[in-house]
């Protein structure tokens, strides 16, 4: 069976959803008025902002977090959560 | 298992993405996402009907554990029955947990809730409450507070409070069941985890009620989702304390309370509540901080 064919009629006519966490790929940029924009210099690598994303758009790695602009909703709380400025805001272009 | 100490300690373990169809700054979402790190993958969460219902939207799932649709009536008893299966089939590791809305818990589910506790059912229930029915647009819970405006307590000339009832003591009924309880907020995650560390170790029934700040039914800014759940614990309106063999914890204690004026302010919900209805909301939350207080690490229930 293709792939789609098994997810739309799935197994016994029960549609099945073949990979955990498939929404990463979904896109929600069309949400965002603005967005976050990162400044490594002024991190001080504490994970509040990574803590906080409530769409998993920050992952974190060894150099500090990463902002996934495909997931963010630029909903602003990293903005609003980080202890310095290294989180800021920007406006989308529309 | 060693208590987390701080945001920095917190498991980096990632098993809920990005791509749901939740709102923007989603406090639930951002709990079950803070709950998943310290359940992790064997974890089957049973989700009554309500906005979380929209995290698996077929055909994305923003999960990367099992997940059981139940009906609004019945989370805690599905659970009670999936733990029975998975302990038959001897997955005894797996945790059962429930993440339902405070509609589902307070109201419409609150007798599976209260068999599935006096049968001490080794079951995880996570109550998200964000004061109302969420997902049908913002009615009245037994959960909502005094004075906050909703769908169904619309405020008006004749009357001026929005809702006038004085919302369920949910910890003090579930502390007569003898199970452990918690209550629980989005800016003190480690006390969170902490509390669902515990609640995982127990070989019975756990409640853990989570303060699931919304900033659609709320109206606020999505940014100050934080800000307002930390005032919340400020102010008093959400103390933070367990309930353990039915004797009273405290774990924020703070010398002297915030004015619920400063949280009321940030939310459109609450907006226009006339002075004697802010006077009459505080004298509700003083009341109780003294009762908290006054029982303290003695027998509370
Ligand atoms: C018995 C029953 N009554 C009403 C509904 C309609 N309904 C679907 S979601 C929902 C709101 C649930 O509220 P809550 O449990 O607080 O969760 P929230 O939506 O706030 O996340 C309601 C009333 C239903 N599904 N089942
Ligand atoms: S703006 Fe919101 S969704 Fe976007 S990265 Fe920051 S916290 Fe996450
Ligand atoms: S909250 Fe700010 S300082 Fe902390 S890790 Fe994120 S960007 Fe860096």
């Amino acid at each position: 069976m293709r792939e789609e064919e098994l997810i739309y009629k799935g197994i016994h006519g029960i549609p099945v959803i073949l990979e955990p966490g498939n929404a990463a790929r979904v896109d929600r940029s069309s949400w965002r008025l603005v967005r976050p924009v990162y400044n490594k210099d002024k991190c001080i690598m504490c994970k509040i902002c990574y803590t906080y994303c409530p769409d998993s758009a920050i992952t974190w790695t060894k150099e500090g977090p990463v902002i996934n602009l495909t997931s963010c909703k630029g909903c602003m709380i990293c903005v609003e959560e980080c202890p310095t400025d290294a989180m800021s805001e920007e406006k989308e272009a529309s | 298992m060693q208590p987390i100490k701080s945001i920095k300690d917190i498991p980096e373990l990632d098993l809920f993405t990005g791509g749901s169809s939740v709102c923007a700054g989603c406090g639930p979402s951002m709990g079950l996402k803070l709950a998943l790190k310290v359940l992790g993958p064997k974890t089957v969460i049973i989700n009554s009907a309500g906005c979380m219902t929209l995290l698996p939207l077929f055909p994305n799932t923003p999960l990367k554990v099992s997940w059981i649709h139940n009906a609004i009536e019945n989370a805690a008893t599905t659970a009670a029955g999936a733990r029975h299966g998975l302990d038959a089939l001897g997955f005894k590791d797996m945790n059962v947990v429930v993440y339902a809305g405070d509609g589902a818990t307070y109201d419409i589910g609150f007798a599976s809730l209260s068999s599935t506790a006096i049968k001490n059912e080794r079951v995880i229930y996570i109550c998200y409450n964000n004061q109302s029915y969420g997902n049908t647009g913002f009615q009245c819970t037994t959960a909502t507070p005094y004075g906050s405006e909703t769908k169904t307590t619309p405020r008006g000339k004749e009357n001026p409070i929005g809702n006038t009832n004085i919302h369920k003591d949910m910890l003090k009924l579930m502390g007569v069941h003898r199970v452990y309880c918690a209550t629980a907020s989005l800016a003190y995650p480690v006390d969170f985890l902490n509390k669902l560390n515990k609640a995982k170790e127990r070989n019975g029934f756990s409640y853990i009620e989570l303060l699931g700040t919304c900033a659609t039914g709320w109206n606020f800014d999505p940014r100050y989702t934080i800000k307002i759940s930390r005032l919340a614990v400020r102010c008093g309106m959400w103390p933070l304390y367990e309930i353990d063999d039915r004797k009273l914890s405290l774990n924020k204690e703070f010398k002297q309370l915030k004015p619920v004026d400063e949280y009321l302010q940030l939310q459109g919900r609450y907006k226009q509540l006339p002075p004697d209805g802010v006077t009459k909301l505080q004298s509700l939350v003083n009341e109780h901080w003294a009762q908290l207080n006054e029982f303290n690490a003695k027998r509370y229930v």
